[in-house]
């Protein structure tokens, strides 16, 4: 990695009297694949052109140590390549004769462009994997491909910089895959590329940095790991998502969670504490994520799925070693949490010795704010190892006013009740 | 495309026999070696000029309108998308209603440069010049002056004749003068816009597009709309606003030989030079010296609806 190829600072740009980009700096090093993320209008592709001088900006922009007003067009045409979104083709121009017009910043005006230029488009084409297209009239070809002869154009201007503006939003999975690895490679051969892009997940496979941008402001700048975090991403798009490292990338990869059924903000948010286990809680706790509820789980042994959704989840929870007696310090925070909690869903699961104390806790913090899900079908003897003492302790907590349902619906139309009343 | 050179060349041999056919081609019947008294006069003092001021007014409309179709994106652009023809139409019909017919093509120049002096001043006034904004602004300012003119016409009398001959165009006039500044005009103002050929073919992907690809943009495009208006600024003064050559001739052209302005450029100098001189001919020989404006639309209107019918397409 060598040094700084492009810098900005106190970058302000925008269209008219709009002020789109509101002081960013930031620094692009060689070799390097940097995405600029953010949700819509944020400005990312205000930024990006401001790199590109298409749009003026004020403030600090140098490329290779020169500020970038003081580069020639043709100076700057074989210093920085760009590939937009989309472009206009009101004409029929020829696949090749586009690509052609890369190598314009090369030639003279009163020159024919040399055999080595028609090389270089050739290779290009074949990089971005257009070479069978290369005669077609561009008014004929499909968004994608349209979009890969752009990409060819940028390739074949042979620049140190190259700015992408969501390079991949036409094309199927095999071409992003193509597109980007392509873009890896450039990178790593020692270009400076800086893409924006929507897709977090494609950015954070490919980038080795992220800018989050937020109202034209910088808000997160680091590895993907660094910036895609569950909490950033809620707080600048306003979306639940739940992140991973994926186990065959590496990369941080993250998925959107449905948001249904959001309280009032001014609303204090129902604590739910879901007790489960043996797998038996995980698809109740996604269902119940996202619906607004303050949701926790309780004592999970760390082999359990029920554990790996939740901490995929995020939720709070008494991780435990599994196959051994439950702790009492464990036994003491679910106390705790049962205490502190509104609503508490005993989810069914296998109750044996072990385990059994924590429906005592549960007898304890309160059976009428305790709703129990037995699948329908299922009978709650088939659920006890403890030779008849998890029963009993189901019926007891039965007794004293827990609800029992099969469904989830019935779940949810029993957290939406009114406080329950304890009895005496 | 694939070999341009070739096909230049054989339109450049097609417009000089057309020019010479042209020449000995009238109602006096062909000159080739007519040895009749008054017959070197028709042919070197009457036909000559109007065959070569036709040659070139045609040329410079073709290509003026060929460079305003990639500046503005738009295939239906013409020569006189500025403003220029109602600019020019405005300053004859000032100049035939008040000073009884003097000074004519003075006044339409005066007119037609600034129609486009009005139209680049309102659309550059926020600093920032969009193409769709000059459109426009262009198409605003043309409505003005054309109310202007049916203003003037309402009120001309006597006049009303000469002002619609002007206005649908023509060589009645042609003169050794019209020919010099016709040609003077064309021979530089071609030249730029050939040698500014790749910059219109970058432009007409767009002006961010030809940034990118290492090209001043906006110098580019203050250069092809400035020589553009000093071409057809002339050939409003000396012909009227003929129609028809301007919008169609790079449409044929770039179906002949493709959309790459640095073949285009040239080849629709020769084709729209062809293309006025055969029309304009026509007119004399077998249509009483009607307006040339509407032959050119008379018969270029069939040929081109032929070749969309025989492509399928126009772009």
């Amino acid at each position: 990695m060598t040094g700084t190829m492009l810098s900005a600072g106190n970058l302000r740009a925008g269209y008219d009297v709009n002020e789109i980009v509101k002081s960013v700096s930031c620094s692009f090093a060689a070799g390097t694949f940097t995405g600029i993320i953010g949700p819509n209008g944020s400005g990312k592709t205000t930024l990006l052109k401001a790199f590109s001088r298409v749009l003026p900006s004020s403030g600090i922009l140098e490329l290779e140590g020169k500020a970038v007003l003081d580069y020639t067009p043709a100076e700057l045409g074989r210093a920085l390549g760009f590939v937009p979104q989309d472009e206009d083709r009101p004409f029929p121009y020829t696949v090749l004769q586009v690509v052609l017009m890369a190598r314009y910043a090369r030639t003279s005006r009163f020159a024919a462009l040399a055999p080595t230029d028609y090389d270089r488009c050739r290779r290009a084409l074949e990089e971005a994997g257009i070479d069978h297209l290369k005669d077609r009239s561009i008014r004929a070809l499909s968004g994608g491909e349209w979009q890969r002869v752009l990409i060819a154009r940028a390739l074949a201007q042979d620049t140190r910089v190259l700015l992408l503006d969501e390079p991949t939003s036409h094309l199927d999975l095999a071409h992003q895959a193509d597109v980007l690895s392509l873009m890896q490679d450039l990178a790593r051969k020692g270009a400076t590329v800086i893409g924006v892009f929507h897709d977090l997940n494609l950015a954070s496979l490919y980038c080795n940095r992220l800018l989050m941008i937020r109202d034209g402001s910088l808000v997160a700048d680091g590895t993907p790991a660094e910036v895609l975090t569950p909490g950033r991403i809620r707080e600048v798009y306003g979306a639940d998502v739940v992140t991973a490292c994926h186990p065959a990338t590496g990369r941080t990869f993250l998925m959107p969670l449905p948001t249904r059924n959001q309280p009032a903000e001014t609303e204090q948010p129902l604590r739910v504490l879901v007790i489960s286990g043996g797998g038996s809680g995980a698809d109740l706790l996604r269902f119940l994520a996202g619906r607004g509820y303050n949701l926790e789980a309780g004592i999970l042994a760390t082999t359990d799925t029920d554990y790996t959704t939740a901490k995929a989840l995020s939720l709070p929870c008494i991780p435990v070693l599994p196959f051994s007696q439950i702790p009492a310090h464990a036994l003491e925070k679910l106390r705790g949490m049962a205490a502190q909690a509104d609503r508490i869903v005993l989810s069914a699961h296998p109750v044996g010795a072990g385990n059994l104390p924590v429906l005592a806790v549960l007898r304890e913090a309160g059976p009428v704010k305790t709703i129990i899900h037995l699948p329908e079908g299922r009978d709650i003897a088939s659920y006890d190892f403890a030779r008849g003492a998890a029963a009993a302790a189901v019926s007891d907590l039965c007794a004293a006013g827990a609800a029992c349902t099969g469904t989830y619906e019935g779940i949810l139309s029993f957290l939406d009740r009114p406080a329950p009343t304890p009895k005496e | 495309m694939s070999r341009p050179l070739p096909l230049l060349i054989g339109l450049a041999a097609a417009a000089v026999l057309t020019i010479v056919l042209c020449t000995f081609t009238g109602p006096a019947g062909f000159g080739f070696v007519s040895s009749a008294p008054g017959a070197a006069d028709i042919v070197g003092g009457i036909r000559l000029p109007r065959v070569l001021a036709a040659f070139f007014v045609g040329a410079s409309l073709a290509v003026a309108g060929a460079a305003m179709q990639a500046l503005f994106r738009n295939p239906m652009a013409d020569p006189y998308i500025l403003g220029t023809s109602s600019g020019g139409a405005l300053g004859a019909s000032l100049a035939i209603v008040f000073l009884g017919g003097f000074f004519v093509p003075i006044f339409a120049w005066i007119g037609a440069v600034l129609a486009i002096l009005i139209v680049w001043s309102i659309a550059a006034r926020r600093g920032v010049v969009s193409v769709e904004t000059l459109l426009l602004t262009g198409i605003a300012v043309s409505f003005f002056f054309s109310a202007v003119v049916s203003f003037l016409i309402a009120i001309a009398g006597q006049n009303v004749h000469q002002i619609i001959f002007w206005l649908m165009g023509g060589f009645w006039n042609a003169s050794a003068t019209d020919v010099m500044v016709s040609a003077g005009l064309l021979v530089p103002a071609g030249i730029l816009l050939f040698i500014m050929g790749r910059d219109l073919n970058a432009l007409s992907l767009g002006e961010e597009t030809a940034a990118h690809l290492g090209i001043d943009a906006a110098k580019a495009r203050w250069t092809v709309l400035g020589g553009s208006t000093l071409l057809v600024a002339g050939a409003v003064s000396i012909a009227g606003s003929i129609g028809f050559v301007g919008l169609v001739t790079p449409h044929i052209v770039r179906m002949l030989f493709g959309p790459d302005n640095r073949v285009a450029i040239p080849a629709c100098i020769l084709a729209g030079g062809i293309l006025l001189v055969v029309s304009d001919t026509l007119a004399r020989t077998f249509f009483s010296d009607l307006p040339v404006g509407i032959i050119t639309a008379f018969i270029g209107a069939p040929f081109f609806i032929w070749l969309i019918y025989q492509r399928g397409t126009v772009v």
